[in-house]
């Protein structure tokens, strides 16, 4: 791969991936970046003599001496850094906003015309231990803190647009240096919290073939039309909170991985790579927050009786019945059912 | 109202560095361990066609620092210089993925390894502070500018190569000395096809 050209690079991963429809102009656009940086083995050879080509290597990124200390003070003109700056602004900007007012929205929407998941037999009474204290205290750790990077993340990807312009310059100053600030110390937090969560809950997390199903029919979430009152199978986790668990340890790894690059200056990386690495974090913010978003909805209003498992670690029996039940078969029969006092 | 440039004419640039040295001693006030607003950078160093060409923030009119920097903290004056708060500067290091040019530098030494304020060149226009107070000075350098002077580092350039100033000013002294050189292809990636 080129690495090169992060404009070449996003048109062959993004284009074919999204934008289908308008996959000529994709490889029209990328013919067309490929002319502007390469130079022909000729040009290259004439640089030497000719002031033209010269000029043109430079501006394709050539280095040369100097006596400045530093990443690539050698390089006069590095324009991948531009490229990058390009998709942030038009394409990673933008769909953030989407993924967090458009999600939100959607989920509002369908909150109000579909109504919350009932128990359909109403609240037992009767409490099933579904979360050890460990897990309450893993889940609680890894979600203030990625509450806490969301928001000031967001203050770092959209402050200027939809902060910056009604407040005082040194109210936003003081916002953003704290935004940051919080943004960097809270970031190990939420790596050590995300390596745990998954290396303890990954064993629960493996895809069944009743998962398929779950899809078939969403879950069983829809309170109309042929799923109305439908509940497919499901053990531990159901086949959506497997789908977040592998979307959060995907990107929770890009995330954290692309942070660290970010973060720390000391690495000394070359411009492709922290650019590179600046456009990775902003997409899997992007993804991440969007799932937390339905995520969060799900367990406090669309869910009903959900919340009760991260507030104590018990469940209503009833609840374990209808939204986990070759879980609740499973702990009935060997026993390790275990009810609140 | 100008659009304040800088052009190095590379057939006179000898690398001597002393728009370095002039920029670093100018603005000495300003700079932490490490920073230097201003290189020299010099192409097919001891082979045919050498060419030094001195470099720093290129007060470019569509700035990529300004457009990625998630402080907003960059602003162009009516000179077309670009120029940054320091007070707004988070530290992230944007800028200077963004820069073609590598002009954003940032203090080496700060706590914990992390990036202190951006620094870069300023034209010698100081920054956003009261013009000529103790805070610009301890945060932008010079303003040269403000006392109708050119950047140190083309005042003191020994050949003038290095040329600043309003950029049709700068163009035209640069096209006057083409044509008295009368040597074609000296403007990088321009030819001139009139004359013998």
């Amino acid at each position: 791969m080129n690495f090169k050209s992060l404009g070449r690079l996003f048109s062959v991963l993004v284009f074919p991936l999204v934008l289908t429809s308008v996959l000529v102009t994709g490889l029209g656009m990328s013919a067309t970046v490929s002319a502007a940086d390469g130079q022909t083995s000729q040009q290259m050879a004439n640089a030497k003599t000719s002031d033209a080509d010269l000029w043109r290597a430079v501006k394709a990124g050539d280095s040369g001496f100097t006596t400045a200390q530093g990443v690539e003070a050698n390089v006069l003109i590095n324009v991948v850094g531009n490229q990058g700056t390009i998709i942030k602004n038009e394409y990673l900007t933008p769909a953030m906003a989407v993924a967090v007012l458009g999600v939100f929205a959607a989920f509002l929407v369908f909150y109000f015309v579909n109504g919350p998941s009932k128990l359909s037999n109403g609240f037992s009474g009767k409490m099933v231990l579904r979360w050890s204290k460990a897990d309450l205290i893993l889940h609680w750790m890894m979600a203030i803190s990625c509450l806490g990077l969301i928001l000031t993340g967001l203050i770092i990807m959209l402050g200027k647009h939809f902060l910056q312009p009604y407040v005082s310059d040194g109210i936003w100053a003081a916002v953003i240096l704290v935004g940051k600030t919080i943004h960097d110390w809270v970031g190990p937090i939420f790596m050590a919290a995300w390596v745990l969560c998954v290396v303890k809950w990954m064993p629960m997390q493996t895809f069944k073939m009743y998962d398929l199903k779950w899809f078939l029919v969403v879950g069983g979430y829809i309170n109309f039309g042929p799923f109305k009152g439908k509940h497919p199978d499901s053990g531990f986790a159901n086949a959506g909170e497997k789908m977040w668990f592998w979307t959060l340890t995907i990107f929770g790894l890009f995330i954290c991985v692309s942070g660290i690059m970010l973060v720390l200056p000391g690495l000394e990386l070359p411009r492709e790579a922290s650019m590179a690495a600046l456009l990775i974090h902003a997409s899997s913010a992007i993804i991440i927050i969007a799932f937390t978003i339905v995520h969060i909805w799900m367990a406090t209003v669309l869910s009903e009786g959900g919340i009760d498992c991260m507030k104590s670690g018990y469940c209503d029996e009833n609840w374990a019945v209808q939204h986990h039940n070759l879980w609740y078969d499973e702990i009935k029969e060997n026993g390790t059912l275990e009810y609140k006092d | 109202m100008a659009v304040m440039k800088f052009l190095c004419d590379t057939k006179r640039c000898i690398e001597c560095n002393g728009c370095v040295t002039a920029c670093k001693n100018e603005n000495d006030s300003a700079l932490e361990w490490g920073i230097q607003r201003r290189r020299v950078v010099t192409i097919n160093d001891g082979e045919p066609g050498e060419a030094s060409i001195s470099v720093a923030c290129m007060h470019c009119t569509d700035a990529p620092c300004q457009a990625v920097c998630p402080a907003d903290c960059f602003y162009r004056t009516e000179d077309g210089i670009v120029l940054h708060n320091k007070d707004t500067c988070i530290g992230c290091g944007y800028c200077l993925y963004a820069c073609p040019f590598g002009a954003p530098q940032f203090p080496q030494k700060t706590a914990f390894g992390s990036r202190g304020k951006m620094d870069k060149c300023t034209f010698c226009a100081g920054g956003p502070e009261e013009t000529h107070s103790d805070a610009e000075r301890q945060k932008y350098g010079s303003n040269r500018i403000a006392e109708g002077k050119l950047p140190m580092c083309a005042e003191l350039c020994a050949t003038k190569a290095l040329l600043a100033g309003d950029a049709g000013i700068v163009s035209s002294i640069y096209r006057d000395r083409i044509a008295a050189r009368g040597n074609p292809g000296a403007i990088w990636g321009y030819t001139p096809q009139t004359g013998a």
